[in-house]
């Protein structure tokens, strides 16, 4: 479903990045919303998966979406100490340092993934997050697995 | 190769090696439980994560190929060849791959 999605980005010649962005839904999720209900305006780049919590995102998630095509992945959960289940937040916050790592050990830029705490009263800070995200992707440039060209 | 397969390779390896039960061993302890410092966590987990990664490369290879041998592997893995016999003495160690004859007067290793 994610690749079908790409697809249809790769119709167009002009670099719009897609992001995908891992939401928990007890605070980042509803941030999310609120940035819709109150009107923020972010570009429509974004992807927003929701999850029940950040603890439950596997670095598998983060590795697969990049092969699959998302220029950049982002990861918000509850403000530290805030957690719905209490400790799923820090669980992920341990679990990024080694997610960072494999991507760059892979050879994709550790910018393209981003680990970011908003409450569900932060719509500004989420809506914020989103612009400036597309504005950095968009100076990486695509996803090495859009951006190499096959030899034909 | 193309980079573009290069590059696959490598982020399946390491999707594999996510999966494994030894990198989410050291991954899932704190480092507090494991009572060493720090530098010397960070130090294995940058081995560990790499070795695996590494390792899956070449499990993943074989998976797809079929048996090969060490320069065979080289060349589809981009590994240097030193390197690529240790991962596979110790994949044959942990009775993951086991050697299937000779091709060329080199070993040909497939998965066990």
């Amino acid at each position: 479903m994610v690749k079908d999605t790409f697809k249809e980005e790769k119709a167009q010649n002009e670099f719009e990045p897609v992001i995908v962005a891992y939401c928990c839904n007890w605070c980042s999720y509803a941030g999310a919303d609120l940035a819709g209900t109150s009107r923020f305006e972010y570009p429509t780049n974004v992807r927003i998966v929701r999850v029940m919590c950040t603890g439950r995102i596997d670095p598998i998630f983060v590795l697969e979406a990049l092969r699959d095509g998302a220029d950049g992945v982002i990861v918000a959960g509850c403000h530290p100490g805030d957690c719905h289940y209490q400790k799923g937040n820090f669980m992920m916050e341990k679990r990024f340092a080694h997610i960072k790592k494999a991507v760059e050990t892979i050879g994709i830029e550790p910018e393209r993934v981003k680990l970011e705490w908003i409450s569900a009263s932060e719509g500004g800070k989420f809506a914020a997050l989103i612009r400036e995200t597309t504005e950095q992707i968009r100076q990486l440039g695509p996803n090495p697995f859009r951006s190499i060209q096959e030899p034909k | 190769m193309s980079e573009k397969e290069k590059l696959k390779r490598r982020t399946d390896a390491s999707i594999e090696a996510f999966k494994s039960f030894r990198l989410r061993w050291v991954t899932g302890r704190s480092k507090v439980k494991m009572e060493i410092d720090e530098q010397k966590y960070q130090k294995i987990l940058d081995s560990i994560m790499k070795d695996e990664i590494e390792r899956h490369m070449i499990t993943g290879a074989l998976k797809e190929k079929g048996p090969m041998t060490v320069g065979e592997l080289a060349q589809l893995t981009d590994l240097q060849p030193n390197l690529l016999v240790q991962h596979l003495m110790a994949l044959r160690r942990n009775g993951a791959i086991t050697e299937v004859g000779e091709k060329n007067r080199q070993y040909l290793y497939k998965l066990a």
